[in-house]
Parts: structure tokens; C-alpha cells; sequence
């Protein structure tokens, strides 16, 4: 049997009245590229923040590689990495400085956190401005940290809340290399984005949440099948994610109410 | 295809401009936590109007008095009062963080002489330009009464100084926006904000002692004032009254050039805005030529006897700190301000009173209200976190680790102020006795240790978020503010009653006794809470992440 990275089961979450996250059982097999999907306001974020202790749980259980989160929550978080929404930078720190941080915070050796940022920052393109804090960076160089700070550590999952969003597209190809073969590596990576063709090309398995509840999970393939009933079908994932999200009778906005702007 | 739109009038656009103001104005009240934002407003408009009304009174009698007395030349100086208020007091508004929103127009559909006139009709909207204002027609009162013959020359000086200045006030606000656009200069000017307030307590000391040889230098300089606006204002009336169309003419002649030259000049600024000038400091990105060569750091870590996040924590908070152009100026305050007491207050030759304050009450005192200022900070201690805060709930650490590393960097900090402070204390007032000396200095350590117990946990309670180097809306939580003040007095009042003990039981090395007993039993109780604050941070979590990543 396939070892579980991510199992949850019956994960709930309220914010007073509103069910964010309802009832979810979600089951990530280890070295899967976990795709986590759904509208504006599903649910997507407090899944992740949940997952990474960023939030606790109303009620329901979290195990991230066989370890129960509410029990062992220190040594789970050795295992895993992150890129929050809003990315958690500490904004008056430079590059270096930041990952040093992180690597350290995260038990590193000196030497080996050193080691690291250097490649990291390199790889990400961030070398050349050793002495500019984080507050001075365009919105992708800091995206870009926020990966190599999450990843500083070798983690055995990666979360990763929108990671492509404000990165150019040369960065975003090197950013998807290197997800991809950190997988092919045996690393588990849960990520949400609104760009379905994204998660479309790296990701080999799909979860979509609507209003708080997971509404489908499974391979893309597994996905497909349930869409068009045959497997091997030629159906995207926009397609497969408006007809189960549409299921429920949202519709999507008329274009002939806006006729004075055609 | 989308309507193409009719031309709207200028006149139109300001009004558009105004209700725009005015609405953003009324949504912000409207927000539940800005009820006593709204009784500031109220009260803060009841004193300003008061303020305006009442100087108007004095500005009627100014020039009344001095056109009916014959004291021409002194009308230059309610002039000066005008024009220093008028470009000055906007100024220290901008300091606090003033919006500048105006550059937002210009997503508009607005040619440079609309965007020119309506900045010019923003400036006439500003509170100091409307009190100028108002100032500036209380004077014509005054000086028609008085004259009724000067009434059409003051209203064309009065109009003249009028526009003159609300010019130039643009001007210096467009400079302003153009300099706090960028995060450094941003700091740099509250920071020398901040010390020209604390440098205005050394103004009575080297007032009282060079005050007198100062003056002949300064009246050598008086007639180069004469050719400043204010001057030539209160010259041309002068004129006028007296008859002399020649110099009347001159002088209005100058304000005129001064006020084509400032035109041009803001002119130039506001065209600069127009053609979208690039305000933002952000770099793009680029590669990289090469990797620079950074420097391996080799060298043994100087933190090595603490654990690795704690040692992180140090060091990312000693960088903080040094990067915290306000925080990093309070350093600077304690010694600078037992200076400034020590000068009023103590030493051989006090400006206050006549005997000065003897070494023994003025060193617990003195490091009483150090600690007072420098602890402050500490009751919300992760102010300037921002998004950050989120690292430590998701990095493999206890948070015992995190008010650890903080605690420790606050007292290394305290440690090194404490020292300075003594070392000023030392050389201008005097040690005081071993008893006392020691009776302190256990006593420093017992209302620390003590108040960062109750500060760690105000801090994860009562968190507010803080930005660096700006002032406005930088207000800490109610509650932590009060816990602070509470704990203080509570620590304040306890070691000023075991003071002086010494001094009734006549045993004098009482107090000392009993702060070291007091200073071990605050360290044993501060470790003994960082478990129980650790549980409390996990629950407080999502209020503390809530608050600060707004």
C-alpha cells in the first residue's frame, strides 16, 4: 500500500455561522503533484492554512505522514514547507538574510544553510541584490523567495498557496522544473491556483472543493472518466471544473447584460 | 463599442474631487472601530475652529492697532505669522503620513492646466490654508477699519499673498510626495522629525546660557528678511498708507515675480506628475551578470551557546532593530534625555530650582523612567512582524523560542541603554551610594524580567500591527496600553515603597535585599510561563496572524 503524505478525515472549519471547510477527507498519496481547486471563497486557503498549522481545526483529524498533526505538530513541520497566502516574509530582512532565517528556524547547520540560500537565491535569480530588503522587491522576486525559503529545508510536502501568481513566465518555467523533478524525487506538493491550465500540465492528481465541501478527487484521468464517462477522453480540466462546480446550479454571469460594452 | 465620453467642466471635476473626499471621509466613520476616531474629529474640529475664530480676533486687532497707532511696518510681521503657519504646518501633517491621493486623478481624463488648477484648488482645501485664509480676511477687516482708503490695495496684496503661498505650499507638498515616495527618505524624515521635537528640550538651557551673545548676529540678519513675501506684503500696505505709489508698486512687484516664479516651478512638478513620473522604488527583476562575491562567513558563531531558532530570532531582530529608523532613534532618547534632566534638574548649576536633585534619588529615577520608555515597545512585540508572524507557527519551534529570542535582544538592548545612561549619569551628576547603587540595579532587573512576563502575554493578547517609519494610525491596542501602564505603576510602586524602607527601617541595605530576592523570584516565574504562553500563542494563533497580516 502507498504511504498517505496528507490524510484528513472530517476536517472542519467555522468561522461563527459560516462552514468554511466542511466534513473533508482528503487523501494524498506521497510523491503525488496534488492539485487543490475551487471558486473564490470555497474554501481553498483555510484548507491550507489548516494543513500547515496555520489555523486550527473546528473539528476533524490531520495526518501528514503517519504522524497526527494535533499531536506531534513540531515534528510535522520539520516535514513539510510552505508558501503561505501573503507569503509570510519578514520584509526588512534582504534575500539572504531570510532564508538564513528560515534555514536555520528550521534546525539547519550554519554551513549548510549558507550553502543553500546561495544556490536558492541563484536559482531564483535573486543573487544580484544582496543588500535590497525584502520590502523593496516586485511582487514575483518575493514570490520567488517564498518558494526558496519553503523549500530551503528539503521538505517531504510542499504547500504551496498560488506560487505562480505574479511570477514571469521565465522564472514560472524554471519554478515548474523544478517542482516537477522535486516530485520525481519522492516529494509530495499540494497547491492550489486559479490558472486550471497550470495545474492542468504538473499536477497528476485533483482535488475540488465548493463551499466548503470536497465535491471531486482523484487522478485526472479518474476525473475525466467520471465527466464523460469514458476514459482516455479529451475533456479539460476548465470543463471538468465548471461542470462539477456548476452541478449545483451557480451559474456563470450573462454577457447580454453588459450589451452597451459590445 | 463602449460610448465615447463628453468633456466634463472643470468646475464639474473639482466638485466630482470634493464629494469624492468627502465620501471616503464618511465610510470611514461609518467603520465600527472608528467611533472614537470620530469624538477626536469632533473634538479636534470643535478646538481648531476655536483656534481660527480667536486668532482671527487677534489678527482684526493686529492690524487695526498697528494702521491706526502708525506702526506700518509691523503689519509684515502678522504677515510672517500667516506664511510660516501656511507652508509649515503641512509640513509636519505630511510627516504623520498625509494622504497624497491627489496623483490618483490622473487616471482621469484631465489636461495639465484642469490637473494644475484643480492641485491649486486642493491646496485651498487644506485646514492651514483655510485659516490663513480666514486670518488673511480678518486682517483687510481690521486695516479698512482702521483705513477704509486701503481697502482695494489690501485686497490686491491680500490676493497676491493668497495665491502666493497656496503656490507655494503645493510646491513644497509635491517635493514631499516626491521624497516620502520612497521608504528611506520616508524614514529619514520622521526620524529627524522626531529628534527636532527632542532637541526643542535644549532649547531653554542654550537659550539661557548663549542667548545673549547670540542676538547682535541675529539682528545683523534681520534686514535680509525684507526681501522675503511676508516682508514685501507688509511693505507694500505700508506704502500705500503712506502714499508712495512708487514703492507700493515695487513691492508688489516683487511678490508678483515670486509668484510667477513659484507658478513655473510647480508648474514643472505637476507636469513631471502628469507625463507619470516614477514614484515606486521596487527594482525590477534581472538576472543576475554573475553571482557577487558575498563573503563566506567563516567566522564562529557568537551565538553558538543558544539553540539554532533562538540564535535566528536574535539576529533577525537585531536587524529589524537596526533597520527601524524609529526604534533605532530611541536608542538615542534615554541618554539624550537624562542629558537634557540632568542639565534642568540635577548637577552644580540646574535651570530648575535652585538646588539641584542629589545623585541618590535622581539615579533610581532616572533608570525608573528608561525603563518606562524602553519596556513600552515590549507589550506588543510583534508590531512589526507584518506577514512574517506566519514563520513562526509554521517553522518545526516551540514558541517559548520566539519570546525567548525577542527577550533576549530587548534585554541586551536595555542592557547596553542602562550602561550609557550610567555612564552619562556618572559624569554629570555623580554615582550614588553602593546601597543604592545595588539596591537599583536589582531592582532594573526584578521590574524587566518581571514586566516581560506580563508583556509576552499582552503582546500575543492584544496584538496591533505597526509599519515602519510612519506615524499616522500607528496607535497601539487600548488594552496593551493599559496593561503597560498598569504593570508599570503596579512595578514602579512596589520598588518605590522598598526604597524607601531603607530610609524608615534605617537599615539601608534592606532595599538591595529585598530586589534581589524579588529579581530571582521574577526570573524563576519568567521561565516558569513560557510553556503556559506557548499553549496561549497556539490558541491566540489565528487573532495574532489576523491582526498582523492586514
Amino acid at each position: 500500500m502507498p504511504e498517505m503524505a496528507i490524510q484528513t478525515q472530517k476536517l472542519t472549519r467555522r468561522f461563527g455561522n459560516l462552514t468554511a471547510v466542511d466534513g473533508v477527507d482528503l487523501q494524498v498519496t506521497a510523491g503525488q503533484f496534488f492539485g487543490f481547486l475551487g471558486p473564490n471563497g470555497a474554501g481553498k486557503s483555510t484548507t491550507i492554512k489548516i494543513l500547515t498549522g496555520l489555523l486550527a481545526p473546528t473539528s476533524g483529524n490531520i495526518e501528514l505522514l503517519g504522524v497526527d498533526f494535533a499531536a506531534n505538530p513540531v515534528e510535522v513541520k520539520r516535514q513539510i514547507g510552505v508558501v503561505p497566502e501573503g507569503m509570510g516574509l519578514f520584509e526588512r530582512l534582504t534575500g539572504s538574510e531570510y532564508l538564513k532565517f528560515v534555514g536555520r528556524m528550521y534546525g539547519l547547520d550554519r554551513a549548510t544553510t549558507e550553502r543553500r540560500s546561495e544556490e536558492l537565491l541563484d536559482f531564483m535569480q535573486l543573487a544580484d541584490r544582496p543588500r535590497t530588503m525584502i520590502a523593496d522587491y516586485s511582487h514575483g522576486m518575493q514570490k520567488k523567495l517564498a518558494l526558496a525559503a519553503a523549500v530551503i529545508h528539503g521538505p517531504r510536502i510542499l504547500f504551496l498557496d498560488e506560487p505562480f501568481e505574479g511570477v514571469d513566465a521565465l522564472a514560472a518555467g524554471a519554478l515548474k522544473a523544478l517542482l516537477a523533478r522535486m516530485t520525481e524525487r519522492g516529494t509530495t506538493i499540494f497547491l492550489t491556483s486559479h490558472v486550471l491550465e497550470i495545474v492542468e500540465r504538473l499536477c497528476s492528481h485533483v482535488a475540488i472543493i465548493h463551499k466548503g465541501r470536497l465535491v471531486a478527487q482523484g487522478s485526472l484521468e479518474e476525473l475525466r472518466a467520471g465527466i464523460s464517462g469514458e476514459a482516455g477522453s479529451k475533456t479539460t480540466l476548465e470543463q471538468i471544473f465548471l461542470s462539477i462546480v456548476g452541478q449545483d446550479g451557480t451559474e456563470r454571469p450573462q454577457l447580454e447584460e453588459l450589451s452597451w460594452l459590445m | 463599442m463602449a460610448d465615447v465620453t463628453r468633456s466634463v467642466s472643470m468646475f464639474e471635476q473639482i466638485r466630482l474631487v470634493a464629494g469624492l473626499r468627502w465620501r471616503i471621509l464618511a465610510n470611514s466613520l461609518r467603520k465600527k472601530n472608528n467611533r472614537l476616531d470620530l469624538i477626536g474629529l469632533i473634538l479636534t474640529g470643535v478646538f481648531a475652529s476655536i483656534l481660527v475664530i480667536g486668532l482671527s480676533f487677534a489678527f482684526y486687532a493686529g492690524a487695526y492697532a498697528f494702521l491706526s497707532q502708525g506702526r506700518l511696518e509691523w503689519m509684515a510681521l502678522l504677515f510672517w505669522g500667516i506664511f510660516l503657519f501656511w507652508q509649515i504646518f503641512p509640513v509636519f501633517v505630511a510627516g504623520f503620513g498625509a494622504n497624497f491621493e491627489f496623483r490618483t486623478l490622473l487616471r482621469f481624463p484631465l489636461s495639465l492646466r484642469a490637473f494644475y488648477i484643480i492641485g491649486l484648488a486642493y491646496g485651498f482645501a487644506d485646514f492651514s490654508a483655510l485659516a490663513s485664509v480666514s486670518w488673511l480676511l480678518a486682517m483687510t477687516a481690521g486695516a479698512t477699519v482702521a483705513k477704509p482708503g486701503v481697502l482695494p490695495a489690501m485686497l490686491l496684496i491680500v490676493a497676491l499673498f493668497m495665491l502666493l503661498n497656496v503656490t507655494l505650499e503645493r510646491l513644497i507638498g509635491s517635493w514631499l510626495e516626491r521624497l516620502l515616495a520612497r521608504r528611506r527618505t520616508r524614514e529619514i524624515f520622521f526620524g529627524l522629525f522626531v529628534l527636532s521635537m527632542i532637541s526643542l528640550n535644549f532649547l531653554s538651557p542654550l537659550m539661557q546660557r548663549y542667548g545673549a551673545s547670540a542676538r547682535p548676529g541675529f539682528l545683523r540678519l534681520l534686514p535680509y528678511f525684507a526681501w522675503f513675501p511676508p516682508s514685501l506684503a507688509g511693505s507694500a500696505l505700508a506704502a500705500i498708507t503712506r502714499l508712495q505709489p512708487a514703492r507700493f508698486l515695487l513691492n508688489s512687484g516683487i511678490l508678483v515675480l515670486y509668484l510667477v516664479l513659484f507658478s513655473a516651478l510647480l508648474w514643472r512638478r505637476f507636469a513631471a506628475q502628469y507625463r507619470g513620473e516614477e514614484l515606486s522604488e521596487t527594482e525590477a527583476p534581472a538576472r543576475a551578470a554573475g553571482r557577487p562575491i558575498t563573503g563566506k562567513d567563516d567566522s564562529p558563531d557568537r551565538l553558538s551557546l543558544l539553540s539554532p531558532p533562538v540564535a535566528a530570532i536574535v539576529r533577525k531582530e537585531f536587524r529589524y532593530l537596526t533597520r527601524n529608523g524609529f526604534a533605532y532613534l530611541t536608542l538615542l532618547m534615554p541618554p539624550l534625555l537624562i542629558m537634557i534632566f540632568s542639565m534642568n534638574f540635577a548637577g552644580r548649576h540646574p535651570t530648575v530650582g535652585g538646588k539641584g536633585v542629589s545623585a541618590e534619588m535622581f539615579f533610581p529615577g532616572m533608570m525608573a523612567y528608561l525603563i518606562l520608555i524602553l519596556m513600552a515597545p515590549a507589550y506588543n512585540s510583534f508590531a512589526y512582524e507584518g506577514r512574517g508572524i506566519q514563520t513562526y507557527f509554521t517553522a518545526p519551534l516551540r514558541f517559548r523560542d520566539v519570546f525567548l529570542g525577542k527577550n533576549l535582544m530587548l534585554v541586551s538592548v536595555l542592557s547596553v541603554e542602562i550602561a550609557l545612561s550610567l555612564a552619562m549619569l556618572t559624569w554629570r551628576v555623580g554615582l550614588p551610594s553602593a546601597h543604592m547603587l545595588v539596591a537599583t540595579c536589582a531592582a532594573i532587573i526584578f521590574t524587566i524580567v518581571g514586566q516581560l512576563t506580563i508583556a509576552n502575554w499582552s503582546s500575543i493578547t492584544f496584538p496591533r500591527k505597526m509599519e515602519f517609519g510612519q506615524m499616522r494610525g500607528q496607535r497601539q491596542s487600548g488594552m496593551a496600553v493599559l496593561v503597560a501602564f498598569g504593570s508599570q505603576i503596579l512595578m514602579g510602586g512596589i520598588s518605590a515603597v522598598i526604597l524607601f524602607t531603607g530610609n524608615w527601617t534605617g537599615n539601608v541595605w534592606l532595599p538591595a535585599e529585598a530586589f534581589v530576592f524579588l529579581a530571582a523570584a521574577a526570573v524563576g516565574g519568567y521561565f516558569a510561563s513560557l510553556d503556559a504562553l506557548t499553549k496561549l500563542a497556539e490558541k491566540k494563533k489565528e487573532l495574532l496572524i489576523e491582526a498582523l497580516c492586514r
